[in-house]
């Protein structure tokens, strides 16, 4: 049976308009905060829950993944890795890290093309 | 045919085996490290994988040093609830944390 699959020139994943929407969401999330325990898991959801919102609002057909992990600065060590089974010509990661005093935060989107 | 589903107890015991394989039994070291998160992405994905189900695969992987900082997670998909899925296993021994995420999109 032949897969037809049609090559359409607008599903590639735009890494730079994204991590420029994560930025801001963390900007506007964590901006001038300091690390707070109380305050940590609010922070995390918002974030997440405001990227995913911008990315969905592109309209483009593409199913989201975002994850964020903040930590407090200390001086342990991080590492984080990630591997991925898709579709290399349409879908795509982006990794914002960004940091204060205080804290790191690590937000990962992932975008998986919807085969129509 | 029946659509294939993400079946979290399947792939949290495939995690699983994953992080005892690579870093079981291993004290934090800061040279290692990068291998060890490699091993356990790609040795996920590839069991992951070898279910021959029609789905795509994300697999991300966090080792942080036990010395008392707080670390947060979160996540938020946008996909389709009725076949898509994802498996979050934790581990820890007396010098490490490991968390593993698995997400599965289906074709």
């Amino acid at each position: 049976m032949e897969e037809f699959h049609p090559h359409n020139d607008e599903m590639i994943f735009n890494a730079d308009e994204a991590h420029n929407i994560v930025k801001e969401c963390i900007e506007s999330v964590l901006g001038k905060a300091d690390y707070n325990q109380n305050k940590v898991n609010q922070w995390t959801a918002a974030i997440v829950e405001q990227s995913l919102t911008h990315l969905v609002k592109l309209g483009k057909t593409y199913k989201y993944i975002v994850t964020c992990a903040v930590m407090q600065r200390s001086g342990a060590g991080l590492h984080t890795a990630s591997s991925c089974f898709w579709d290399t010509t349409t879908d795509g990661t982006c990794t914002v890290r960004w940091e204060n005093r205080t804290m790191n935060c690590i937000v990962n989107v992932f975008a998986v093309a919807i085969i129509l | 045919c029946p659509p294939a589903s993400f079946l979290v107890d399947e792939v949290s015991s495939i995690i699983k085996e994953a992080i005892e394989g690579a870093i079981g039994g291993n004290a934090y070291q800061h040279s290692k490290v990068n291998q060890w998160t490699t091993s356990v992405v790609e040795q996920t994905l590839s069991q992951l994988t070898r279910l021959g189900k029609p789905f795509k695969y994300i697999v991300t992987c966090v080792i942080m040093q036990k010395n008392g900082a707080g670390l947060h997670t979160a996540s938020s998909c946008f996909w389709d609830n009725s076949s898509d899925g994802t498996c979050t296993v934790r581990w820890e021994n007396k010098t490490m944390y490991c968390i593993v995420s698995a997400f599965g999109l289906a074709l």
